[in-house]
């Protein structure tokens, strides 16, 4: 615990998951550093992608030690913009484009995140895990709070929901995958590795404490989980079918990855509500985490080692390139049985497990009583019969897009380079980067094939993070039953193989993309929404505020008072004129002669027709009196002033005579 | 007139850069030597901080002038007054230094460094004020001897723009001076109170200053809620708040950098201050809760500050971008405060400096991008960052602030002003708000981080261009200098030191929140 520090201080914990994941943390960048070392020694500015490199292990790994979200999130927004420069590092137009895409979804992922965490520090007033979880538990129940919408229970949602949006933005899950398949294949392949392995998994990291620590048993929270989860999973693996180039199809693997993970997560928290037990589901879950990120640092070492070279990632065009390479097949093949859940490999403990928990739940919901009432029909045996079907044929696209990867680069020729290729094979990989890819691809068969000691230890030391007590199953991880599950998934996928990917009857070589360009969810939906849409919209609102009202209100208002002001001017002079002319004139009684005149024109007109012209002409005569009448007036006016000057003078006069007077004296 | 009592002190960091400023302009020898132009206005700066920190060490209130009964000009030193005061005082140093170099290359500098003293002095007296009087006196001054900043230039559209901004300020402050003159009639001069001197009467419905008030006049509360609008959307036009933002956007592009800076960064708060002073220290946050007034301001706020988001989204011209955006973040500040919550109110005080710091520190940074590069647009300003690798981070970093990602300052502040707004009880605006200043600030980073993108990565087509070219992309670059960079680099590690450790800093802000509300 750090106080105050960005204003709410942070607040770090170690416990057996964060520990495990630090030391994933260290050995990811241990070995992606050694690779970097010759993967980038060709680049210009290496300095910036060191810089970035370690600078995004700090921040990951303050992720995975925080302890309240307040601390994750300020680590995570870190992350994100520090392993922005990775996704761009190569500058070119694709790249600049993936990385537009990466930073946007983690900008928008951040802000939603942050909305959430307001919501939850309104209704927990606190952010430390523990306490979330506690007053999350006591909402869920029905515990009045006092907050901000109202009903404490749809915060709660909203808030939850908010954090999934930007933990699983992170992650990779759907519909939030579309930065992974574009920001994998233009970033260093090392960078892609970590990408991959690890920030994905700071997003799972997120997802976990939502679900199983605010939503540790809430039935309908573990269905949505769930079910993102089931999606996820098929849509990347199906992605990745259609796939041609090599890192994407990883990157798309890795989508289909996360979607596994989820789905352990979803089936903790909706085995918990049910009353039974979610250990299962956890360890899946955790072991499923761990593996992957293993799995894909190893694949995408082996793709940087293919990059490295021809500097090419198109199928077509690496065709063959590992053939007469032992080590690099070793390797990769490593991680690609490992990844398609063969047994003795690591992949296939985690996968085991997960596929348990689903039967495990399955078997609860036929044997009734699972009174959570969520939707019809969901809840039913067929449903998850449904989803553990979806599983195993998930499982079978991994193995068949892995198989399809591995018959490309290390069975099939290539129809031109096949030589230059062979000749590589001497000198493809410096033995510092072999002996690090070599580190990371035996731990897959060590882990998978001591799962009881090692992977249930590491299972052990992890799951109290999920919220899952001590209890130890001992799961016959090599049964029978188990080895059909596998077994069914293997055989659907060298099935999907043949027939998707070889399709006999086609009988070229060339790997073709099947996928519709146009189906792009983030060409289809996102940019033109994000980009033209919304500030099309907003633009013209605010331009409309921002030029037009105000100008116009002033305008208006300007004209309106201009006329008004005009008539009120107006008025007040045609008062005074009027007045003049008839009330206020002068001189009244000439005024009224002339009216008087006018009134004696008008009786005259009206009555007398035999009454001669002059005689008609009334008012002009009154107006010659008027004039006339003036004048004298004038006159008089005049005669009194000469008469008031004398006077005048006169007074001066006896003035000064008087003072003349008093003055001799 | 009696004589003048109190702390002489705070008279003289007012006195101080006015006189300084006077001579500048009027003694001709600082028109024909720039070193000892430069010379003065360095050390008036630098005086100005010293005076400032005594004047704010001793504190304390000076009684400066009774024109009338009811008319006085009284000084007083409280919290704000600090805040206010010391940003004002370190962020005109900062800027005259960056001044240093950049205006070499404009005409009449003595004219810019005068008029650029007089204004840190008036301002300086606008923190200072004691009461509304005082306040509104320093406000009318700030605003004309603002005014030769924008115009400057002198060009057209210079001239256009310095009208436009009088305009606007002058509307907005007879506006509010409306709403002073009812305020002044229930409770006369009376200095600034935290927490307000107003209070309802029990049994009409009227306003009087105090409950227990019976000879001073009351006023009807239909009319005291109109004067209070009248006063927020007044001093708002300062503050850049919709409808009155008009100014921003043109007086910013036509200034030079440094006085960008310092309008957007200092003189747009000088219309916060105001706004708080009123009603937090005169009518008092209780006057406004729950009626129509504060629904009308949260609501214009939250408009200005997606609407400032948005245009600034859609602008083309570097510095007009960010006067749209000074419009949308001060606007921030004015939500803070609308929500008359304790917790938003901390906030709001928090975001003044931040934004303060930050919008200083970019409006620097595109002086200086503008000035080395020759260019204006954003979409011409590409592969920056091999030429000025320095200047582009710390305009990073500082975008960053802005747009609040932690650990840097914009977040500190946006977190409390969402927690306190969420608090706050007013209905459906406690998770809008929050939810609006998030938007802005997706924009807020769809706006300023394409520079630094196209910065950092201009792509490889640029560079197949240079080597064909065998030229960079901005011919004319000269090497930015030390004089312009000092400042910035300051300013954006105030912007990531406070987002790091802003303990000090806030519980001096619970503090002053803690006697107003």
């Amino acid at each position: 615990m750090i106080p105050g520090i960005c204003g709410q201080g942070l607040s770090f914990q170690a416990d057996g998951f964060r520990l495990i994941y630090l030391a994933i943390a260290v050995l990811m960048w241990g070995v992606s550093g050694v690779f970097s070392r010759e993967y980038m020694a060709h680049y210009e500015k290496k300095g910036r992608y060191y810089l970035f490199f370690w600078a995004t292990f700090l921040a990951t790994a303050g992720v995975f030690l925080s302890a309240d979200f307040y601390t994750t999130f300020i680590f995570f927004e870190i992350m994100s913009f520090t392993s922005y420069v990775w996704v761009a590092f190569d500058e070119k137009k694709e790249s600049l484009r993936a990385a537009q895409t990466y930073l946007a979804v983690a900008v928008i992922g951040g802000m939603a995140m942050l909305m959430g965490l307001f919501l939850l520090y309104d209704l927990c007033h606190s952010l430390a895990f523990d306490q979330v979880a506690e007053t999350a538990g006591e909402i869920l129940s029905g515990a009045p709070v006092s907050c901000a919408l109202g009903l404490p229970g749809r915060q709660l949602y909203v808030a939850g929901g908010l954090l999934l949006f930007g933990f699983g933005a992170k992650a990779g899950c759907f519909p939030l995958h579309i930065w992974l398949p574009k920001a994998h294949p233009v970033a260093p392949a090392p960078a892609s590795a970590l990408l991959s392995g690890i920030l994905t998994k700071a997003g799972v990291f997120g997802v976990i404490v939502v679900s199983c620590r605010m939503f540790a048993a809430d039935s309908s929270w573990g269905l949505g989980i769930v079910l993102l989860g089931l999606v996820t999973m098929f849509l990347g693996a199906f992605l990745a079918l259609f796939s041609i180039n090599l890192k994407r199809i990883l990157a798309c693997s890795s989508v289909s990855q996360i979607g596994f993970i989820m789905t352990g997560i979803g089936m903790s928290v909706l085995l918990r509500a049910a009353g039974e037990d979610g250990g299962l589901a956890v360890r899946g879950a955790l072991l499923h985490m761990v593996n992957h990120s293993l799995f894909k640092l190893v694949l995408f070492l082996c793709a940087a080692a293919v990059f490295m070279n021809l500097h090419q990632l198109d199928l077509n065009d690496i065709q063959g390139f590992g053939r007469k390479k032992p080590f690099l097949m070793f390797c990769f093949l490593m991680g690609a049985l490992g990844i398609g859940g063969m047994p003795l490999w690591s992949g296939y403990v985690s996968k085991t497990l997960l596929h348990e928990s689903i039967v495990e739940y399955t078997n609860a919901v036929s044997a009734g009583g699972m009174a959570s009432g969520i939707i019809r029909g969901v809840d039913s045996w067929g449903f998850w019969k449904g989803a553990e079907w979806i599983f195993l044929v998930s499982g079978g696209m991994t193995v068949a897009y892995m198989l399809k990867l591995f018959v490309a680069l290390f069975v099939e020729r290539h129809s031109v380079r096949q030589a230059e290729f062979d000749a590589m094979s001497a000198e493809y990989m410096k033995t510092s980067s072999k002996l690090a890819l070599a580190a990371a691809a035996v731990l897959l068969p060590l882990l998978g094939m001591t799962a009881h000691k090692s992977m249930d230890l590491l299972a052990d030391m992890g799951q109290a993070f999920f919220g899952q007590a001590g209890h130890r199953h001992t799961i016959a991880y090599f049964s029978l039953e188990n080895l059909k599950g596998a077994g069914i998934s293997i055989g659907i996928g060298v099935l999907l193989y043949l027939v998707a990917v070889r399709r006999p009857g086609t009988s070229g070589r060339r790997y073709t993309d099947r996928w519709l360009p146009w189906l792009d969810l983030e060409n289809l939906l996102y940019r033109p929404l994000l980009q033209v849409v919304l500030p099309g919209i907003g633009g013209a609102v605010c331009c409309f505020l921002d030029r037009y009202l105000v100008s116009s209100v002033v305008a208006v208002f300007l004209s309106v008072s201009a006329v008004v002001c005009r008539a009120m001017d107006q008025m007040a002079d045609f008062v005074i004129r009027t007045a003049r002319r008839s009330t206020h004139s002068q001189i009244p009684w000439v005024a009224d002669s002339v009216r008087c005149g006018r009134a004696t024109d008008g009786s005259f007109s009206a009555f007398g027709k035999g009454i001669s012209e002059r005689k008609r002409k009334m008012s002009e005569k009154a107006a010659c009196m008027k004039r006339q009448l003036q004048r004298n007036g004038r006159l008089v006016e005049e005669s009194f002033s000469f008469g008031l000057m004398l006077f005048a003078i006169g007074l001066c006069l006896t003035l000064g005579y008087l003072l003349l007077v008093f003055v001799r004296q | 007139m009696d004589a003048m009592g109190g702390n002489i002190n705070l008279l003289l960091p007012v006195a101080l850069p006015i006189a300084a400023g006077a001579s500048v302009l009027l003694y001709p020898g600082f028109r024909r030597n720039r070193r000892h132009l430069l010379t003065a206005v360095l050390a008036a700066l630098t005086a100005e901080g010293i005076l400032v920190a005594l004047a704010l060490g001793t504190g304390g209130s000076l009684f400066l002038w009774q024109l009338t009964d009811a008319v006085v000009l009284i000084f007083h030193v409280d919290g704000v007054s600090c805040l206010f005061a010391a940003l004002t005082a370190g962020v005109w140093l900062l800027v005259g230094i960056y001044s240093v170099s950049y205006m070499k290359q404009e005409q009449e500098e003595h004219c810019f460094f005068g008029f650029y003293l007089i204004v840190l002095g008036v301002l300086i007296g606008l923190d200072f004020s004691g009461n509304l009087i005082t306040m509104y006196v320093f406000y009318e001054l700030m605003t004309l001897a603002s005014l030769p900043l924008v115009l400057h230039e002198r060009t057209k559209e210079a001239v256009a723009a310095g009208l436009k901004y009088l305009f606007y300020s002058v509307a907005g402050a007879f506006l509010a001076l409306f709403g002073i003159f009812l305020l002044l009639q229930i409770c006369g001069s009376v200095p600034f109170t935290p927490g307000g001197v107003l209070a309802w009467l029990p049994d009409s419905g009227a306003v009087a200053a105090g409950t227990d008030a019976v000879s001073t006049k009351t006023v009807d509360k239909g009319l005291f809620l109109a004067a209070m609008f009248c006063i927020l959307v007044g001093f708002g036009a300062k503050a850049g708040m919709f409808p009155l933002h008009g100014w921003l956007p043109t007086a910013h592009p036509v200034a030079p950098a440094p006085a960008s800076a310092v309008l957007s960064g200092v003189i747009t708060k000088s219309g916060v201050l105001a706004v708080l002073r009123v009603v937090y220290y005169v009518a008092g946050p209780d006057m406004l809760r729950g009626t129509w007034v504060q629904q009308a301001w949260i609501l214009l706020t939250l408009l200005t500050v997606f609407m400032g988001s948005m245009l600034a989204y859609k602008e083309p011209v570097l510095k007009k971008r960010l006067a749209y955006s000074t419009v949308s973040q001060v606007s921030y500040v004015l939500f803070g405060l609308s929500m008359l919550q304790a917790q938003a109110f901390v906030g709001a005080l928090a975001h003044i400096i931040f934004h303060s710091l930050i919008k200083n520190a970019l409006f620097l940074c595109a002086g200086a991008i503008i000035v080395t590069a020759k260019k204006k647009r954003v979409a011409e300003m590409i592969g920056l960052g091999d030429q000025m690798p320095f200047l582009l981070i710390c305009y990073t970093i500082v975008s960053l602030a802005l747009i609040g990602i932690p650990p840097t300052s914009g977040f500190v502040s946006k977190w409390y002003l969402a927690l306190g707004a969420l608090a706050s009880e007013t209905g459906v605006w406690a998770w809008m708000g929050p939810a609006v200043l998030l938007v802005s600030a997706l924009l807020t980073a769809g706006y300023l981080l394409p520079l630094t993108i196209q910065g950092f990565f201009p792509g490889t087509d640029l560079k197949r261009d240079e080597t064909g070219e065998g030229g960079s992309p901005c011919p004319a670059a000269e090497k930015v200098s030390a004089w312009m960079l000092a400042p910035v680099f300051v300013l954006t590690a105030g912007a990531l030191w406070f987002g790091c450790f802003p303990g000090f800093l806030l519980s001096m802000l619970e503090k002053i929140a803690s006697g107003v509300l």
